[in-house]
């Protein structure tokens, strides 16, 4: 941020310097977040009559300290980069997908139908069909908001919340009427849930081979997401799509007057933002559980949205802003034990953090977008450099 | 099917309404002065552990007698929910976060907060002892002695439900026959123009979207203390989410968000008193369930009329904020 207040004479240079500058204000709005959260987590720890640094300290010994506690952390990340990516694939385009909750419910039904009913499958393949017809579920639910919002205009996050509320009654009827289960106890305190999925249905341990407990549950899952990342990334940044999602999500208008299809880019977005919701229920359902119950752990879709704005919608950011929750939800089993705070304090913690990330990056994103005007009217050039605010593009009252 | 199961639904309806009726009412005037507010589900949250926490201890701690007390309890849910809404006003106004990254926050952090309040009051993180201090219910002069069994509809009522009803009057006269609602609504509809005008945009957005807070809070505390008689964890249930979709079917009024309210309210009913009535019981209860949102959606869609919200709501207003 603190670089060249003067404006270089050529314009090669420049770009480089503002490319560097955005970076590093990011950096720096980041740190700072991270300083501000843990200030306040401090007064809060200090009220509980402990020292922050035992406590943060006991977070960190119990997620980076072993190599079991950094296997849950990777397991716990998982579901996380998903649900981001999903997010972020969505967010280039100025559309909200806030319906990632409601479509990795849906997908976790398909799943679960492909992964009791399709048993004669071998091993890896009944897998990959499961995980295709998880893809597929998420594609579904995506493609209600996405067809709306192009063919009526609709707007996706009225849409998309009105799904997620459906997505939770579709789900708890599919466990109760035909997905149920068939054979196990039966009586009054029973878990609703699907049978017990097939050993072919499910997605091996990968911790063994790194000498990490079953405990944590890591699963190939975790590669997968990497991979996932990486593809999201050459999409967005290397392909044609890409290109269009950024034009439709900077300028509609400008978007527009290039020959770029606004709604077919749209629609392109939420499918593929529905197919990676898709798998962010799997490791849940087919690496800790085995069944669908009506216990399954719920708001991976929100808290993909406070990964995304961590990793500041970039998939490889993403994948270190769902490691750090990850290492702050890990933390809260320690906290229970060795001090204390309650172990709600992570949640607190969390919160903090998002909130003060959203606040730092807004801040930084006007500064930056306030110099560059600046610089420009220094330069005399009339270059168009009003600031793109996306998430402003994203909610402007159409719906 | 006799009569009186439906009049025992219409009565839990009745209840569903002032949750959806209440929370709604705030939703109108954060959005009314041009503050998308999904929060509404965490602002209820808050509002639900805060207010069986303060029912309890201003009943039973305190000693106020089983009237003051659970009064104190609501009071003490709307204030913790105003208070929380002020984390969704310094974002969006003073920061300009965008609204729904904001709302979307609030929802998440609103459930941690909750545990961890809960640890703090009741010193156990997903519930309260149940049989907590309530008002006294009572029944509805002429109309709980209808015959039929009809009257069973308007018995043993809380009498925050009858307080949600007289609310319509003073929002509708605040909003649309006072200057403080004239200059609410023109920070929503057209900032520029009211701010021209010498309208402190900022300020009338802070009290709409605290404004939302309290009654979100008030209605999380009616729904925890008067009606469960305890707080657990999940018990909102989504209830946020289905007053956002009453809202917009209202059209951000609060008239017709009356009767919104309550054709969802009674459809939460359906499923626990009338699911063996004939046509109803063909459905599960859980397609029953997702009516509000289907209708929503239909009506969002553009399928059935319009709808249209405040010209300016979920837009950063960059003139009013400080800096």
């Amino acid at each position: 941020m603190a670089s060249g207040e003067v404006a270089p004479p050529v314009a090669a240079p420049r770009i480089r310097s503002e490319w560097i500058e955005r970076f590093g204000g990011q950096m720096l709005a980041l740190v700072a977040s991270l300083a501000i959260a843990l200030a306040i987590g401090s007064l809060l720890i200090v009220g509980y009559g402990e020292s922050p640094i035992t406590v943060y300290g006991a977070i960190l010994r119990s997620s980076l300290g072993d190599l079991d506690g950094f296997g849950y952390v990777l397991a716990i990340a998982t579901p996380l980069i998903f649900s981001a990516l999903a997010v972020a694939v969505c967010f280039k385009a100025g559309l909200f997908n806030i319906g990632v909750e409601g479509q990795y419910l849906v997908a976790m039904v398909t799943a679960a139908w492909a992964a009791v009913t399709l048993d004669f499958l071998p091993g890896p393949v009944h897998v990959v069909v499961i995980l295709v017809a998880a893809m597929l579920g998420g594609m579904i639910w995506a493609a209600i908001p996405g067809i709306l919002k192009v063919k009526t205009g609709a707007h996706e996050v009225v849409t998309t919340i009105m799904l997620n509320g459906i997505a939770i009654s579709l789900l708890a009827w599919a466990i109760r009427s035909p997905l149920k289960f068939t054979s196990g106890p039966t009586g009054q305190n029973v878990d609703i849930r699907t049978d017990n999925f097939p050993d072919s249905a499910l997605i091996g341990d990968m911790g063994k081979m790194f000498g990490i407990g079953p405990g944590a549950h890591l699963s190939w899952l975790f590669p997968l997401g990497i991979a996932a990342a990486i593809v999201v990334w050459f999409l967005l940044r290397r392909t044609r799509l890409g290109y269009e999602a950024r034009a439709v999500g900077t300028s509609q208008g400008s978007a527009k007057a290039g020959g770029i299809s606004i709604g077919s880019t749209q629609l392109r977005l939420f499918l593929i933002s529905g197919a990676l919701a898709g798998l962010v229920g799997m490791q849940q359902i087919l690496a800790t559980t085995g069944y669908l119950g009506s216990n399954y752990v719920a708001q991976l879709g929100f808290t993909g949205i406070a990964v995304a704005f961590l990793g500041q919608n970039n998939p490889i950011g993403i994948v270190f802003a769902a490691i750090l929750w990850g290492i702050l939800s890990r933390g809260e089993v320690a906290l229970q034990i060795k001090t204390q705070v309650p172990r709600e304090f992570i949640i607190i913690l969390q919160g903090i953090l998002i909130m003060s990330v959203v606040i730092t990056y807004q801040i930084a994103k006007r500064r930056l977008a306030a110099r560059q005007l600046q610089r420009a009217g220094a330069a005399g050039a009339l270059e168009d450099s009003a600031p793109t605010v996306e998430p402003e593009v994203a909610t402007q009252g159409e719906s | 099917m006799p009569l009186t199961d439906i009049a025992v639904a219409l009565q839990i309806g009745l209840t569903y309404f002032t949750i959806i009726y209440l929370t709604g009412l705030g939703g109108l005037y954060s959005e009314r002065s041009g503050i998308v507010n999904i929060g509404l589900e965490g602002l209820m949250i808050i509002g639900t552990v805060t207010g069986a926490w303060g029912a309890r201890y201003f009943t039973e701690t305190v000693g106020l007698g089983n009237v003051w007390g659970p009064i104190l309890g609501l009071l003490v849910g709307a204030g913790c929910g105003l208070l929380f809404a002020g984390v969704h006003a310094i974002a969006t106004i003073t920061f300009r976060v965008d609204h729904i990254v904001s709302g979307v926050v609030i929802n998440l952090v609103a459930i941690g907060l909750a545990r961890f309040l809960s640890q703090a009051f009741f010193g156990q993180a997903t519930q309260s002892d149940p049989g907590g201090p309530h008002l006294n219910p009572i029944d509805i002069p002429l109309l709980s002695s209808l015959p039929w069994g009809l009257g069973r509809a308007f018995q043993g009522l809380s009498p925050v439900v009858i307080f949600a009803f007289l609310m319509v009057f003073p929002v509708w006269y605040s909003l649309n026959r006072t200057r403080w609602g004239l200059r609410l609504r023109s920070c929503g509809e057209n900032p520029e123009a009211a701010r021209s005008l010498g309208v402190r945009v900022a300020l009338y957005r802070y009290q709409g979207v605290m404004l939302s807070g309290a009654f979100a809070g008030l209605a999380g505390a009616f729904l925890a203390a008067e009606i469960i008689g305890n707080w657990h964890e999940g018990q909102t249930l989504g209830l946020g989410f289905i007053s956002l979709a009453a809202l917009i079917l209202s059209n951000w009024n609060p008239v017709r968000l009356m009767f919104f309210a309550w054709l969802f309210g009674f459809a939460q009913a359906i499923p626990l008193r009338l699911n063996d009535a004939p046509v109803i019981n063909l459905l599960p209860p859980q397609f029953i369930n997702m009516i509000p949102f289907v209708v929503t959606i239909v009506a969002i869609a553009g399928f059935v009329g319009r709808v249209r919200p405040p010209a300016a709501a979920g837009r950063a207003y960059e003139g009013g904020g400080s800096s």
